[in-house]
């Protein structure tokens, strides 16, 4: 990282960087953000590494001058277009902050339907500009991406970690299970739950299927994820072909694999 | 070989005596399927009305007491430039396992020999293992279970006593001091001629109910010779590289690390994760070359530590035959059907 | 009665010599002593034991390799590069691929670092003395050649004809030139060779495998009866190398290949460096070619 400035800590001798980080939100729930605020016990350590110039959600200040900007969102207007070139044209690094930023997240969703329907539905007659829903690396280039819905506060202070000590971010390949596993769950399949775990990327901890609910797929696919044999797996489990699409689709991370499985439905009905 | 018999109650104040002053874990229901058939698994019990010893297979094994999935191996903490390492081995009691099955027990002697016996001991099981007070207990063949092939089947070692359930007393075999020291607090008897026979015949209705059979006959040749065989593709096809057998496995030791530094930059730790060879960057090294980027080649290699790599070291396999990976693979890969089809049978 | 079962505490922290359960995790606090930058892409650090009676006891064979932690960033098994005659004082030629070595390319002189080791199989010297000795290697598999390079000199009288051959991609990618001289000047017979030379190239063009050919054309066949080969480098030029060499009938027995994988304990029990079934950690990373030949995987 090049545009980092370098601060008086070093780490084994190697200088740190301190960079000036800016928060945004595109169309979100803005949850993602929440969950760094959510940090008291590390916020201070936190705030060492980064300089934050900018976050609407924890401070009035506001300055374009920032080398890392993190990208909450999906974007589903034309302003927000305009917003995102000028914030990528300010950052060094951007980060797509949450599922919504990396797939479109839940807000994909409306994609599905003919846009008059669902403005119609949700806003009734109020006139609302809104269009199809994208992620950010559909209009910018993207330098990282951090998954979840919400992200993972541990995971995101390791980013960070890694960020002030120059260290490339890698994400986990391997998917949910193995977490699931390592957290000795029950698998859910055995009490009849249906699961995406096998096919999602892993680093969530397998936060919700420790909370017997079964993985909604929102850090997307794992590196070789098998979505052919966990589609079979669901049926021979007994799911219809409608709860396995539910799930595939719903937050944006598997839309290949979905497109192909609407398909396949719409052919056969 | 010491053997001695005593009546079911006292099994109880066996338990009591023994749960007064120490950790005991042992097999417990945790819940239903959704076929309505217990769930078991190992745990801390306090009441030996919770122990479950009549249960059939734990859906994992006691790994988190001797293996456990994830365990800091060192901490540093880091000062102006200098650090200093400290390694915890993360036990400090001896744990009591009141009921594991002969395929359990066979399944740490096996792991004795690659991790405690070689040039380097690994510490982290040693301490665990040690002190791991272990009383067997016999057990009923499910129709997953094929220990029989896998020699698996009874424990000749690796246990303090062995229980075997005789209708109205258990008939027990002692194989340390401790153990038949801390028998003195119950009412045990000398077995006599009709216990033994009785004890015969209870092994020989057991060895009868085994239903699955791995034929193992030249495996190490066969999976030499058929290492570019289609079959191999077909599996791998179906995996879905979710390290879920790995994870279940009494035998599976392979691990990960991963050092992170504390956002405070003043500690940092060294963790250790148990690891699955089928998930997808077990062989990747830096730089990104990865040596077995196929699922189908994770898989084979699983087969080829487990039935040839480990049976060329220690002239045994790396598996006991407990059925759990096949019963907990989703895309229902079992060891059973993966071995014939390989040697080139009808599955 | 006492029913209260007693802590087994088997390991005693004052232990720490192979076959001690001490041993397992027991790093080595060293400091970086010096930073050569070879190329862009490879520096050769020397790494020196801080305590003096460690950094003495600490031997090694060539061939042998070492784990380098960097508390907090990660740890990795890297190759000795220098002789074995300077123990607990060794040099790693590191080339920047992955988190580790790119910190690593950050880390200042004088930083302290912990090592592990040795492990795993050495290039068994004393086995060659009085032999003919072919040095092979492409890219950075002259990092491991190197060891056995000064093995050699240091007991230059214990071997007949030696030839080092060499080859890279680019000029630029060659590393040690500042040490060709010394080498020839042991009578060591040097060839090297790049593939894609630049307008400044006055040396050899080609493979590694156009190399030998030359040098098999210059020697009589009772040459290669009394011959060892060491080969370091990718797979692919391992096994080209070594089945030339078979064609001179020098046994697969008396050539040499070291392997490289993932390891994080170098003990046989990550399982991360096995090929086929064969922990590269403990029957590696030097391997004859025979056994190499029967490995699943290897090549």
């Amino acid at each position: 990282m090049d545009s980092g400035r370098q601060q008086s800590r070093t780490y084994l001798g190697v200088p740190l960087f301190r960079p000036r980080v800016g928060f945004f939100e595109l169309s979100s729930c803005e949850g993602c953000q929440l969950q760094l605020l959510n940090n008291e016990a590390t916020l201070l350590d936190f705030l060492s590494l980064v300089e934050v110039v900018n976050f609407r959600e924890a401070m009035k200040e506001r300055s374009e001058d920032y080398e890392i900007a993190f990208v909450e969102g999906s974007v589903t207007r034309e302003d927000e277009i305009e917003r995102l070139r000028k914030i990528r044209e300010n950052a060094g690094i951007l980060v797509a902050f949450g599922s919504c930023a990396c797939f479109g997240g839940v807000n994909q969703l409306k994609n599905r339907f003919s846009l008059d329907w669902v403005k119609n539905e949700v806003y009734g007659n109020s006139p609302i500009k809104t269009d199809f829903v994208r992620p950010l690396e559909a209009v910018v280039k993207v330098d990282l991406k951090i998954f979840g819905c919400p992200v993972k506060k541990e995971e995101v202070e390791k980013i960070i970690t890694h960020i002030a000590l120059g260290q490339e971010v890698v994400h986990h390949k391997y998917p949910v299970c193995m977490e699931c596993k390592a957290n000795e769950n029950v698998c859910l399949f055995d009490i009849g739950e249906p699961c995406l775990g096998p096919v999602t990327r892993g680093g969530c901890d397998s936060w919700c299927p420790t909370n017997r609910a079964g993985c909604w797929g929102c850090r997307g696919p794992a590196e070789d994820a098998n979505l052919e044999q966990m589609e079979k797996i669901m049926k021979e489990n007994g799911f219809s072909p409608d709860t396995i699409l539910d799930r595939i689709e719903c937050f944006g991370g598997f839309s290949v694999y979905a497109e192909k499985l609407r398909k396949d439905l719409g052919d056969s009905r | 070989m010491i053997f001695k018999v005593f009546a079911k109650e006292e099994l109880r104040s066996f338990f009591d005596t023994l749960a007064s002053s120490n950790k005991v874990v042992g097999p417990v229901g945790i819940g239903k399927d959704r076929h309505g058939d217990t769930l078991f698994a190992f745990e801390d019990v306090d009441r030996f009305g919770d122990l479950r010893l009549d249960y059939t297979t734990t859906r994992l094994p006691a790994k988190r007491f001797f293996l456990p999935f994830r365990e800091s191996m060192a901490s540093f903490s880091l000062e102006k430039g200098d650090w200093k390492k400290d390694i915890s081995y993360n036990i400090d009691r001896p744990h009591i396992f009141f009921g594991l099955h002969p395929c359990d027990i066979n399944a740490l002697n096996k792991l004795d020999k690659v991790l405690l016996g070689s040039a380097y001991p690994m510490p982290y099981y040693a301490v665990k293992r040690k002190n791991m007070f272990i009383i067997g207990i016999d057990c009923t063949p499910q129709p997953y279970c094929f220990c029989r092939s896998m020699g698996s089947d009874t424990a000749l070692h690796g246990f303090d006593m062995f229980l075997t359930d005789l209708g109205d007393r258990y008939f027990v075999e002692i194989l340390s001091d401790s153990a038949y020291n801390l028998l003195k607090n119950i009412r045990t008897s000398d077995p006599v001629e009709g216990d033994h026979v009785h004890y015969m015949k209870v092994v020989s209705e057991k060895t009868r109910k085994f239903v699955t059979r791995v034929d193992t006959t030249d495996l190490t040749k066969i999976l030499d010779m058929e290492f570019q065989s289609d079959v191999w593709k077909q599996w791998g096809d179906r995996c879905l590289g979710c390290g879920t057998c790995a994870n279940v496995c009494p035998t599976c030791y392979c691990y990960n690390v991963d050092e992170s530094v504390d956002i405070s930059l003043q500690r940092a730790t060294k963790d250790k994760m148990l690891y699955s060879c089928t998930v997808i960057d077990f062989a990747q090294v830096a730089g990104g070359h990865n040596f077995r980027p196929e699922r189908h080649s994770r898989l084979k290699y699983r087969y080829y530590h487990k039935h040839r790599g480990f049976v060329e070291a220690y002239e045994e396999s790396l598996c006991v035959g407990c059925g759990r990976c096949g019963e907990s693979c989703l895309a229902g890969i079992t060891v059973p059907e993966v071995i014939a089809s390989v040697r080139g049978e009808e599955v | 009665m006492e029913n209260r079962l007693a802590f087994n505490d088997v390991v005693d922290p004052k232990h720490h010599r192979k076959n001690d359960l001490g041993f397992f995790e027991y790093t080595y606090k060293a400091e970086i002593t010096s930073i050569h930058r070879l190329t862009g892409m490879e520096n050769l650090y020397r790494i020196q034991i801080v305590n003096p009676e460690d950094r003495k006891s600490f031997t090694f064979q060539p061939g042998q390799f070492l784990m380098l932690e960097l508390p907090g960033i990660g740890e990795a098994p890297f190759s000795i590069s220098s002789s074995p005659s300077r123990h607990g004082d060794v040099e790693l030629c590191i080339r920047k691929a992955g988190n580790l070595t790119n910190f690593l390319a950050r880390v200042p002189r004088g930083a302290k670092v912990g090592i592990r080791g040795p492990f795993g199989t050495s290039f068994p010297m004393e086995k060659m003395y009085g032999q003919n000795l072919f040095l092979i290697a492409g890219g950075l598999g002259l990092a491991p050649l190197r060891s056995a390079i000064s093995y050699v000199q240091e007991n230059r009288s214990h071997f007949n004809n030696v030839d080092i051959i060499y080859g890279t991609k680019e000029p630029s990618q060659l590393l040690f030139t500042y040490q060709y001289d010394l080498w020839t000047a042991d009578d060591i017979t040097l060839s090297i060779t790049v593939d894609k030379p630049d307008p400044s190239w006055k040396g050899e063009v080609g493979l590694i495998t156009g190399i030998l050919e030359r040098i098999f054309s210059e020697r009589d066949d009772s040459f290669f009866k009394n011959t060892y080969a060491i080969v370091c480098g990718p797979p692919v030029m391992f096994k080209f190398v070594c089945n030339m060499l078979t064609q001179k009938d020098i046994p697969m027995e008396k050539m040499f290949v070291s392997l490289e994988r993932r390891m994080h304990c170098g003990m046989g029990k990550c399982c991360r460096c096995n090929v086929g079934s064969t922990y590269t950690c403990l029957k590696g990373p030097v391997f004859d070619y025979w056994t190499v030949m029967n490995l699943k995987e290897a090549i």
